[in-house]
């Protein structure tokens, strides 16, 4: 993964798109254009502790001049979304990186999102592209409430008739059967992991290959009864090996070894310290490789090895 | 709550953590060194400080000042190799300012020679290198002493360009900056210095 500028952007408006979610809108001081992105990627916001966290961009990929993030409040959560919230007004200084993209738009004859929640912040930039390019697509927006679901007046702008909600409060529950067929089709989930195993389940069901399936979790797994073990690990560049305890995680233990790689999230979400490896069991744990880039691939910071592995270092 | 308090605590700068850096004096570095011991290179130029840089941290985007305070055997106040929050800070080496010459620059946006697919337009900054000067032959200037305005610095070694900034910026700069990325130097003698301060050479090689 690459290293990405990190910018100090102000806040050009900040509004609350539910009771729970700022929206927020930031413009360069000085350049005229942001760096460029594609639907489906995110930025990293740099709290003051220098926490950060990833929030995707849910703008207009087409507008140079700003980026649109937003947040929801999450009370129990570790702190970043209500600094956010109580400290981004407009005037205010938001220290954010370059995009990144692991979340993209496949080549698809039709495409179909299921989106909860605050999820559907990559889905409404990827479906206004689709829109402007004449796309055939799909989205299904669930949550619990219409004045819950955020962005839904800019969803609906975009999407018109091609959007489908399915508020839990008005009895209407999302199936996941309605994907439908898979035929020259490629499905985007995003949201809570409950709702991705779900629609991964009636994909599978239907017959939907692996590869079709895009999904982006809002949380990495969450498997409580994980159990780490201690590994090593091998540089292929000089043999050496390093001993991973079971309580430190290979990125733990490449940084104390003097080999700092790029991170961020640290959970397993962002990909940013992922490396190759080229042999051993690995046991991955992160939200953010495909099941192709398993083969080769590992987020140091969640995921580990059965006994031993050799990286690409 | 958006009170005038949690404005600042938005404005706040990350931690830094790390401890001062350490820097290797300019004349001891391996380059310099020996550079300065061999006679040579241009003198009698009069060069121009175009423009100064600083990065709070390590993958900041750099921000142009109109002056700047420059400490002795240290940096750059408000620059990250200053504050030992660089990306290489950890390694000590010869970083104390960097400079880098507007004619590379002008080079590279004219895609000249014609190492990468077209010309690649950098904007003020974008380089990483802290003072941006014109008229000045970097390269014939380890081991030498030269002024900018009231700061004499020394020449340590040839900046070398880095993949890091390639990726920063979404650039092939790597191969075109390549020999013509600019120099790392030491501060002999700090003060404020400004865009427009002159530079020239003080002496020639110590031997």
């Amino acid at each position: 993964m690459t290293a990405r500028m990190i910018m100090k952007l102000r806040v050009e408006a900040a509004a609350l798109s539910t009771p729970k979610v700022l929206h927020l809108t930031l413009v360069h001081p000085i350049r005229p254009e942001l760096p460029a992105w594609e639907p489906g990627a995110h930025v990293d916001l740099r709290l003051p502790d220098g926490k950060i966290r990833q929030y995707s961009l849910c703008g207009d990929s087409a507008d140079r001049r700003t980026y649109e993030i937003a947040i929801k409040r999450e009370d129990a959560g570790r702190g970043a979304s209500r600094w956010a919230h109580d400290a981004l007004a407009p005037g205010a200084v938001a220290h954010v990186s370059a995009p990144r993209s692991n979340f993209r738009l496949q080549e698809a004859r039709r495409h179909v999102f299921v989106v909860g929640g605050i999820g559907v912040t990559p889905a409404l930039a990827m479906a206004r592209r689709l829109a402007a390019d004449g796309a055939d697509f799909t989205v299904h927006f669930c949550a619990r409430s219409e004045p819950e679901a955020p962005l839904l007046p800019e969803l609906r702008a975009v999407c018109g008739d091609r959007l489908q909600t399915w508020f839990s409060a008005d009895g209407r529950r999302f199936d996941p059967q309605l994907i439908g067929p898979a035929h020259d089709a490629c499905l985007y989930v995003c949201g809570p992991q409950r709702l991705l195993d779900a629609v991964r389940t009636a994909a599978a069901e239907l017959g939907w290959p692996e590869q079709r399936i895009c999904a982006e979790a809002f949380q990495a797994t969450l498997d409580e009864n994980f159990k780490p073990e201690p590994f090593d690990a091998t540089l292929a560049s000089t043999a050496e090996t390093l001993h991973v305890p079971a309580d430190r995680s290979l990125l733990e233990v490449l940084r104390d070894h003097g080999i700092t790689m790029p991170s961020s999230c640290e959970l397993g979400v962002c990909g940013s310290c992922v490396c190759g490896y080229t042999e051993g069991v690995v046991i991955h744990r992160d939200a953010a490789l495909s099941v192709a880039d398993r083969q080769d691939k590992i987020a140091t910071c969640v995921s580990r090895a059965r006994v031993s592995v050799t990286l690409d270092l | 709550m958006r009170d005038d308090e949690t404005r600042r605590e938005a404005l706040a700068e990350p931690q830094a953590t790390r401890p001062a850096p350490k820097m290797v004096e300019a004349f001891e570095h391996a380059a310099g060194s020996i550079a300065r011991g061999v006679p040579g290179g241009a003198t009698g130029f009069r060069g121009v400080l175009l423009h100064i840089h600083v990065a709070p941290a390590a993958s900041y985007e750099m921000e142009e000042l109109r002056e700047a305070e420059c400490v002795a055997g240290r940096g750059i106040v408000g620059d990250r190799y200053f504050d030992g929050t660089g990306t290489y800070s950890p390694k000590p080496d010869t970083r104390e300012v960097t400079l880098i010459e507007q004619e590379a620059l002008d080079a590279l946006a004219r895609n000249d020679p014609p190492l990468q697919g077209g010309a690649i337009a950098l904007a003020p900054g974008d380089h990483r290198r802290n003072l941006t000067v014109r008229g000045v032959p970097l390269n014939h200037l380890v081991g030498r002493r030269f002024r900018a305005g009231e700061v004499i610095l020394r020449g340590g070694r040839l900046n070398f360009p880095c993949k890091y900034l390639e990726e920063l910026l979404g650039l092939p700069v790597y191969l075109p900056l390549y020999n013509r990325s600019g120099l790392n130097c030491g501060i002999e003698s700090g003060g404020v210095i400004r865009p427009g301060d002159a530079i020239e050479l003080l002496d020639d090689a110590d031997a």
